[in-house]
């Protein structure tokens, strides 16, 4: 196999589910293979059981010998923020400095420690920062390097939800909200860009989150906004709702691939 | 056309600045480009280096030591060129009339040029040293001699007449 056309196998990591994709490349792009795994879940959102759990599943040679695209859960692995562009002149470093004052002054000492990336973005713009925990990728690296797949993309749900679904979504006063099991990310877009962020826990009621749902809806065009809010969600969240509700379905019918894997697709597509 | 949202390049892996696609379709054609000028540039040099090549086979060296035969042969042409621009027939012509001047008291033996300084030794005799002196102001007023000087004059004992020899030089006017 040449390293050019090196098999992926895309891993999504969450609290309580591991889902895998593995995709042969080549002329003929194809899938090959597809897992999708519940995990014990562990109370104070610790990535350990989901590791070991994901060890375990690697342990297959199905998903042996290929480069490693991961995504993780937003909740509880990643938070966000979006970093006004600095008056005076930094460098990279400062600009890291400046993104984990204003990811500190959001999220408090819980991100002290974190690990800080941004997104490449044009002068003058604000810009997306994204936090995750400092040993995350170590333990993820640990857990891939006895299937021997290499590690070449580690990236939060929200933003490779955002690129997978930005072709369907108009540049201005629209929201994007991804829901997952237990979490929704939501972001305001405007001039084509991420104006702000807004991440929340979810009950287990979902109809329950469906209702604060349309209210933010109704609160956010009441404020005179004109947007509209795409959701991305599981089909069993959607068979609660209905278009009348003010929520676009990004993802329509029920005959999908399970919510996790369609997302691994959609980062190829 | 309706405006989209913008992608968000963020990974904590993989590198976020990527060269978009028309960049590194540029890049690729200026190494080509690059490429083809340094070919290019190779095959002239070579072709210079053949064509230095097959002149030097070809033609003779352009400076080559001269030998002593041909220094000798470059002096004798010299001094043949100098021998022919001895104006000889206006120099007799004036030393014939000059002579005819000092109505035959001046019998011309010898007129001897050096080319080399422009110079012509004349020997005579004359029967007194006044007319002597007359045939030198004479030469001294022509037109084609110039600084003429009686540079010795000598009694000849073993002569019966006893006539006075002279031995004058005077420069050739060009």
């Amino acid at each position: 196999m040449s390293p050019l056309w090196r098999d992926e196998v895309a891993i999504y990591l969450a609290p309580r589910k591991l889902a895998l994709v593995r995709r042969a490349r080549g002329p003929r792009p194809r899938v090959v293979a597809e897992a999708e795994v519940a995990v014990a879940a562990s109370a104070s959102g610790d990535i350990g059981p989901v590791l070991a759990r994901l060890a375990e599943v690697l342990a297959e040679p199905t998903w042996h010998g290929a480069a490693a695209r991961a995504v993780v859960a937003d909740h509880p692995w990643a938070r966000y923020g979006i970093v006004p562009w600095p008056a005076t002149r930094l460098d990279a470093a400062g600009r890291l400095a400046h993104a984990r004052y204003v990811l500190g002054d959001t999220y408090g000492e819980a991100v002290a420690g974190w690990t800080v990336s941004l997104a490449d973005t044009p002068p003058g713009r604000c810009y997306v920062a994204c936090a995750m925990p400092a040993t995350l990728r170590s333990a993820l690296e640990d857990a891939l390097a006895p299937a021997r797949l290499a590690l070449v993309s580690l990236q939060p749900r929200l933003i490779v939800a955002f690129n997978a679904w930005r072709h369907l979504l108009p540049a201005d006063d629209t929201w994007f909200v991804s829901v997952d099991d237990g979490s929704l990310s939501a972001v305001l877009l405007r001039d084509g860009a991420w104006d702000r962020v807004h991440m929340a826990r979810l009950s287990p009621d979902w109809s329950v989150e469906l209702e604060r749902l349309q209210a933010f809806v109704r609160l956010t065009r009441a404020a005179g906004a004109q947007g509209r809010m795409f959701v991305d969600a599981p089909a069993w969240m959607r068979r609660g709702a209905t278009e009348s509700a003010g929520l676009e379905w990004l993802e329509k019918g029920d005959g999908a691939p399970a919510h996790d894997l369609a997302l691994l697709q959609r980062m190829y597509a | 056309m309706r405006s989209l949202a913008r992608p968000v390049r963020l990974d904590f892996v993989a590198p976020v600045h990527r060269a978009p696609l028309a960049g590194a379709g540029l890049c690729a054609v200026g190494l080509a480009a690059a490429l083809a000028l340094g070919l290019a540039f190779e095959r002239k040099l070579a072709e210079r280096s053949r064509l230095e090549a097959a002149l030097a086979a070809v033609a003779p060296p352009r400076h080559r030591a001269p030998s002593p035969e041909s220094l000798q042969g470059a002096a004798e042409a010299a001094a043949i060129e100098r021998a022919l621009h001895i104006p000889w027939t206006r120099l007799l012509a004036e030393l014939e009339a000059a002579s005819r001047d000092s109505t035959g008291s001046v019998s011309l033996l010898q007129v001897e040029p050096d080319p080399s300084k422009q110079l012509v030794r004349i020997t005579a005799e004359v029967r007194t040293l006044p007319d002597a002196l007359a045939y030198l102001e004479r030469l001294q007023r022509s037109a084609v001699l110039r600084n003429p000087m009686l540079e010795s004059h000598e009694r000849r004992k073993d002569d019966p007449q006893h006539p006075l020899r002279i031995k004058l030089s005077a420069e050739w006017r060009t």
